[in-house]
């Protein structure tokens, strides 16, 4: 019969009709569809790409660019690879099987997700850097080390005030808190830079081994120092309230950002595609400066240790704590403040919550057009 | 901008790190013939690659910024013919492949080729396996075959593996927009038959046919037995934790696997469980089926993607113990041997670096000074000294040490 449409057919224009819709900001599920359109394009968007499309509409109302370049995204690095929409096409015996979308992971949606975030990031660029203060010459010599998530923000702020570490003969300041919060810490100082494992993959991997990870391990941080300038001028800090009289200044020091579990996971699962965008130095400013504003204000629960290393935790802090006053450093504050007592409240990272997240911040920040990668 | 470009865009294991051995050997010599092959550095298409389809890799990514553009910018300030060549190419994703053809001037006027070097999966399995256990998995060989047979192909594993061996698929993406005459399949011949077929066949594909090339060998990829694959597995979950994916690469995949247990030719080779042919044959045949169908250009013969069925077999997950033993003597020998070389060599640049600072104290001090240094070198070996110093330093008011 001249001009009945195969089933072939109808299910192409089905699906090429859905991606009409969604570019219009349809949230119909694919399996709910029921339209045509015209074939617009080279090849059909992967499942994953039309999902996460379908989400931001949910969320709010994507811009243009926005919605071209979430069809035209690839989801970086390894993984499962573009998917085709289930009864979208004669099914091939090659190639991985077709999915419906709204059964996909957030993870999946998620690495997406990433992608483009890491590419606004690279258009938005870095803040301007703050300038040092000039350094007073009264200043009190001193160096700050230990957990670097409490640590770095502090030292950025005295070198502000004109009071940079250094110095003739400088104090040793080894800056923690207690384990678990350290813990925590270092995950999210790596999650900011190089990213890497997952908050219980890393984790499990230190208890598993019976080993603390290096940068929350002020033990050996205070030895490294004291071997270099001796016992004596090496001072743990346990509690940040000491430090200004420490470093000799009268206002309070800043406490480092507090973002939830799920945005450091994101900044974390960012870190891998922008890798690839720019170098590691740039790389680290712009998930510390540019992300870390935009994550301001995310909603959720802290990171927390799960329940089933909790014993393991403060088992290992009171060996620090006792390796620490053995040494017999000087310790500002309670020793015992090393020691998490109760289980700490807080949640690890969930894949729907970040994925919550890379829709807003997709929603917030990814409107323009990516411009040239700035050098 | 090039009038042709020939993408060779896999498969791994099919002979080419050899073929990109000597397209970058040969640079002047192509370019002669008016074939460019644009690296700057050998690995210049596997950064190229890295860089399009935005995949890290053990650290190597930030070398890799921007590589693809820089190729493809290469490819279209040439005039003739050009060859790009890197095997993980083969699992790029659709919009991806879009962005490379048109950076290469598809659909401007340039003549875009897909050449695919296909090996038999009984082959191409177990050397997958391999490649991973190399590049730091601790897989075991059944979980490995477990991975790949699961029609859902949601693992990681199962995912890259699909993606850069199944050659309808790895076609179909790059190939659909192409016509089939532009799309050829290089076949590599079966084990134990003449060395230099394949390379005619590559020579044939790629148009190489008339020059005079340079086709020593350099970088030979030699492959690993039983034993001493499961030894790298186990080294690999022993240390992978603790041993950073730069020190691995020299330690482990260079100096131990192919260049000290590769070359343990005597013990079993890796090949595909008995048990699993029959499955690996209606693959392989599903594939020979749709190859033909679709009338890609075959440089070689289909029939030698069937794999002839495994005779030995050898479990990896169970190996013989003592092969594995006089394996592990072999790679502790090797890190002895190359420990002693770096100790030596630190006792060297110990020395070297001696001599350059007392040359520099000769240089610039004055006579003076050196009197002074040599008292208070004698004062500092007495308690007494030592008391006299800290005096004069405190008097002095600043301290010569430093913090």
């Amino acid at each position: 019969m001249a001009g009945a449409v195969t089933d072939t057919e109808a299910a192409v224009a089905r699906a090429w009709g859905w991606v009409a819709a969604l570019r219009e900001g349809a949230t119909t599920p694919w399996r709910e569809f029921a339209g045509a359109g015209d074939r617009r394009g080279h090849y059909l968007p992967g499942a994953q790409q039309l999902e996460l499309l379908r989400r931001l509409n949910a969320a709010g109302r994507p811009g243009a660019t926005l919605v071209e370049r979430v069809l035209t995204a690839s989801a970086p690095g390894r993984g499962r690879p573009d998917l085709e929409l289930v009864g979208a096409a004669e099914e091939s015996r090659f190639g991985p099987r077709p999915v419906d979308p709204a059964e996909l992971p957030d993870a999946e949606l998620a690495r997406v997700a990433t992608g483009l975030i890491a590419e606004d990031l690279v258009t938005a660029g870095p803040p301007a850097p703050v300038r040092d203060g000039r350094p007073r010459p009264w200043r009190r010599a001193y160096r700050l080390v230990g957990d670097p998530w409490l640590a770095d923000p502090i030292r950025a702020e005295l070198r502000r005030r004109g009071r940079p570490p250094g110095g003739k003969r400088p104090t040793i300041l080894v800056l923690g808190t207690d384990l678990g919060t350290m813990l925590a810490d270092a995950w999210t100082a790596r999650s900011f830079a190089e990213g890497g494992a997952g908050w219980r993959e890393w984790l499990g991997g230190f208890v598993a081994h019976d080993r603390t990870p290096p940068r929350a391990d002020l033990v050996t941080h205070a030895r490294t120092w004291a071997d270099r300038v001796g016992r004596d001028r090496v001072q743990i800090v346990v509690s940040t309230e000491h430090l200004p009289a420490l470093v000799g200044v009268r206002r309070p020091l800043p406490a480092p950002p507090a973002y939830p579990a799920d945005a450091v996971d994101l900044a974390r699962r960012v870190s891998a595609p922008l890798g690839l965008l720019v170098l590691p130095e740039l790389r680290a400013r712009l998930l510390h400066e540019t992300l870390g504003a935009w994550l301001a204000d995310a909603p959720g629960d802290r990171l927390g240790i799960p329940a089933a290393h909790v014993e393991w935790v403060q088992v290992r802090a009171a060996g620090m704590r006792d390796a620490l006053l053995h040494a017999g450093y000087a310790v500002h504050g309670d020793p015992d403040a090393l020691v998490p007592d109760a289980p700490a409240e807080g949640s690890t990272p969930d894949d729907a919550g970040v994925l919550r997240l890379a829709v807003r911040l997709l929603l917030d920040h990814g409107g323009r057009r990516s411009e040239e990668v700035p050098e | 901008m090039s009038s042709r470009v020939l993408l060779h865009v896999g498969t791994p294991k099919t002979g080419t790190s050899y073929l990109q051995d000597v397209l970058f050997r040969n640079r002047k010599t192509l370019a002669a013939g008016r074939i460019r092959y644009p690296a700057d550095r050998f690995d210049a298409h596997f950064l190229a690659a890295l860089d399009l389809m935005r995949m890290p890799w053990g650290g190597l990514e930030a070398e890799a910024i921007g590589a693809w553009d820089r190729l493809a910018e290469q490819v279209r300030e040439h005039r003739h013919t050009s060859i790009i060549s890197h095997e993980i190419l083969a699992t790029a994703s659709r919009s991806q492949i879009g962005r490379a053809l048109t950076s290469l001037g598809h659909g401007e006027g340039a003549e875009v080729h897909i050449v695919l070097s296909v090996r038999d999966l009984v082959r191409q399995i177990p050397a997958e396996w391999q490649e991973n256990v190399k590049h730091r998995s601790g897989i075991g060989y059944q979980a490995f075959l477990d991975e790949i047979r699961e029609p859902e192909r949601e693992g990681r594993i199962a995912s890259w593996f699909w993606g850069v061996q199944e050659i309808p698929d790895i076609l179909d993406r790059w190939g659909h927009d192409l016509p089939p005459e532009r799309i050829h399949v290089v076949t590599v011949p079966p084990a134990g038959g003449a060395p230099e077929l394949l390379w005619k066949r590559f020579s044939q594909a790629f148009g190489l046919d008339g020059l005079d090339l340079d086709l020593e060998p350099d970088r030979a990829n030699p492959s690993l037995g039983v034993p001493e694959t499961a030894l790298i597995r186990r080294i690999n979950r022993a240390a992978n934790r603790d041993l950073a994916p730069a020190d691995y690469r020299p330690l482990v995949r260079e100096l131990l696997a192919h260049q000290t247990l590769s070359r343990r030719r005597d013990s079993p080779r890796l090949a595909l469980p008995p048990d699993v042919y029959p499955w690996v044959r209606d693959v392989e045949q599903a594939w020979v089926d749709e190859i033909t169908v679709r009338g890609y250009d075959v440089v070689g013969d289909l029939a030698e993607l069937l794999g002839a069925p495994p005779s030995d077999w050898a479990d990896p997950d169970r190996p013989s113990e003592k092969q594995v033993a006089g394996a592990a003597v072999d790679a502790i020998t090797a890190l002895l041997l190359d420990n002693a070389r770096l100790r030596h060599t630190e006792e060297r640049l110990d020395r070297e670096l001696a001599e350059t600072r007392s040359a520099l104290e000769r240089a610039y001090l004055r006579p003076t000074y050196r009197l002074r240094e040599k008292v208070v070198r004698r004062l500092q070996r007495g308690r007494v000294g030592r008391g006299l110093l800290r005096v004069y330093r405190a008097a002095r008011g600043s301290s010569s040490r430093s913090a």
